[in-house]
C-alpha cells in the first residue's frame, strides 16, 4: 500500500525527469541537467534549488550560499523511521566514506520530522554515524519549508501522513546537485547498485 | 527438493536436527525482512546508531530482553560492548511466538553465536513476563 502510493507520487517527477533526460544527453556524456528550462535572450536558464535557510546539527544556519561551488547529495529522512531510512543512511554513509578525500563534495540530509528530530538529536545522530559537519549537514527547518523544497526543488516526495505506520511518506531518493545548484542525478538510496551509479556520477561531475 | 528433505531426515538428531535448520532458514528470512534494515544483513549494526548483534555482550547477558524487544520494542538506553545506544527500537507486534523463536534461533546461531535452538515452546512464558525483565550487565 505504502509503496503503491509512493510509486504514484514518484510518477509525476519521474515523467518530468525522463522528459528532460531525453533531450539533455550531450555527446561528451556530461550528466543531464534535470527540470524545466527556459530561454532568456540567448541563454538557457535551468531549474535550480530554490533559496533555503535551515539549521544544521551544530546550530549553524545552512543556506544555498554554503553549497555554492560545491557538489552535494541531498536526501529526506527522519531518525525514527524504521523502513527505508536506515538503508538510505547505510548507503549515504558509503558515499560519504568513498568521497572522504573530496572536500568539494558535501551532504545535506533534511529531517522531515523537525519536531522530534531537534538540533540536539541531529547532533547526536551525526556523531553516532561518525560524520563531520563540515561535509555532512543534517538540517532542521519548518515542516512546510522542508516539504515544499522537497517537492518543488528536488522533485522528491516528503509529507506527513498519519495513516502511514511511521506517520510520513517520503521517497528514498538521493539527489545529486552541481556547483550551480542544478539537479544532475536522481538515485534510489535504498538500492546499492543505484548508489554505485551515484558514486560514479560524482566523479564525472567533478571532472566537468 | 526431495533430496534436500531426505538428507535432513537421515540427519535428524542432536542440536543440528532438521527443525533447527528450518528455524535458521526461516529466521534468516524474517531477520532480513524486519531487522536487517538497521542491524544490517551481517549483524554489524550502523555506527553508534544501531547496535551490532554479531559480537554483542548485551545479547549474551540479556537473552529474554532480546526476545521481548522483537515483539514489544526497546526504549531504554542500552550499553553494548561498552557503547551507549539510545535510538528507540520499534517492536514488530505482529510477530508470532514461532517467528520470534525462529529469529532468535537465527541471530543466536550466526556471526559466532552458538546458543543452539530456541524453541517456540519457551517463547510464550518469556513474552508474558516482558514487563518485569530488567537489563543485566
Amino acid at each position: 500500500m505504502r509503496f503503491l502510493r509512493m510509486m504514484k507520487l514518484r510518477g509525476y517527477s519521474s515523467a518530468l525527469l525522463v522528459a528532460s533526460l531525453i533531450y539533455s544527453c550531450a555527446p561528451e556524456e556530461k550528466l543531464p541537467i534535470y527540470g524545466e528550462r527556459h530561454l532568456v535572450g540567448a541563454d538557457t536558464v535551468y531549474h535550480t534549488i530554490a533559496p533555503f535557510q535551515f539549521v544544521n546539527q551544530d546550530s549553524v544556519v545552512i543556506a544555498n550560499a554554503d553549497m555554492n561551488g560545491k557538489i552535494y547529495v541531498a536526501d529526506f529522512f527522519f531518525t525514527t523511521c524504521r523502513t527505508i531510512c536506515p538503508i538510505m543512511k547505510t548507503q549515504m554513509l558509503r558515499v560519504y566514506q568513498t568521497t572522504e578525500d573530496m572536500p568539494d563534495v558535501l551532504f545535506l540530509s533534511h529531517t522531515i520530522d523537525p519536531e522530534y528530530d531537534t538540533i540536539a538529536l541531529l547532533h547526536d545522530y551525526a556523531r553516532r554515524l561518525g560524520v563531520d559537519s563540515r561535509r555532512w549537514n543534517f538540517v532542521n527547518g519548518p515542516k512546510d519549508s522542508v516539504y515544499k523544497i522537497a517537492q518543488t526543488s528536488y522533485f522528491a516526495t516528503a509529507m506527513e501522513d498519519k495513516s502511514e505506520p511511521d506517520g510520513f511518506i517520503h521517497s528514498g531518493a538521493f539527489l545529486l546537485i552541481d556547483r550551480l545548484g542544478r539537479i544532475r542525478g536522481k538515485y534510489d538510496g535504498t538500492k546499492a547498485p543505484d548508489v554505485d551509479r551515484l558514486i560514479a556520477d560524482i566523479a564525472r561531475l567533478r571532472s566537468e | 527438493m526431495l533430496v534436500f528433505v531426505a538428507v535432513y531426515s537421515f540427519n535428524g538428531c542432536g542440536a543440528r536436527d532438521p527443525k533447527f535448520k528450518l528455524y535458521v532458514v526461516e529466521g534468516e528470512r524474517l531477520y532480513l525482512t524486519h531487522c536487517s534494515n538497521c542491524h544490517q544483513p551481517d549483524g554489524q549494526g550502523l555506527g553508534l546508531v544501531y547496535p551490532p548483534l554479531a559480537s554483542s555482550d548485551f545479547m549474551d547477558k540479556n537473552f529474554e530482553k532480546v526476545i521481548c524487544s522483537m515483539k514489544f520494542g526497546l526504549k531504554e538506553r542500552i550499553v553494548v560492548n561498552g557503547e551507549v545506544y539510545q535510538q528507540p527500537m520499534p517492536g514488530v507486534s505482529a510477530l508470532t511466538e514461532l517467528e520470534v523463536a525462529e529469529i532468535a534461533t537465527y541471530i543466536y546461531n550466526s556471526w559466532g553465536h552458538n546458543r543452539g535452538m530456541i524453541d517456540v515452546k519457551d517463547m510464550g512464558a518469556v513474552l508474558l513476563r516482558c514487563d518485569s525483565i530488567n537489563l543485566t550487565y
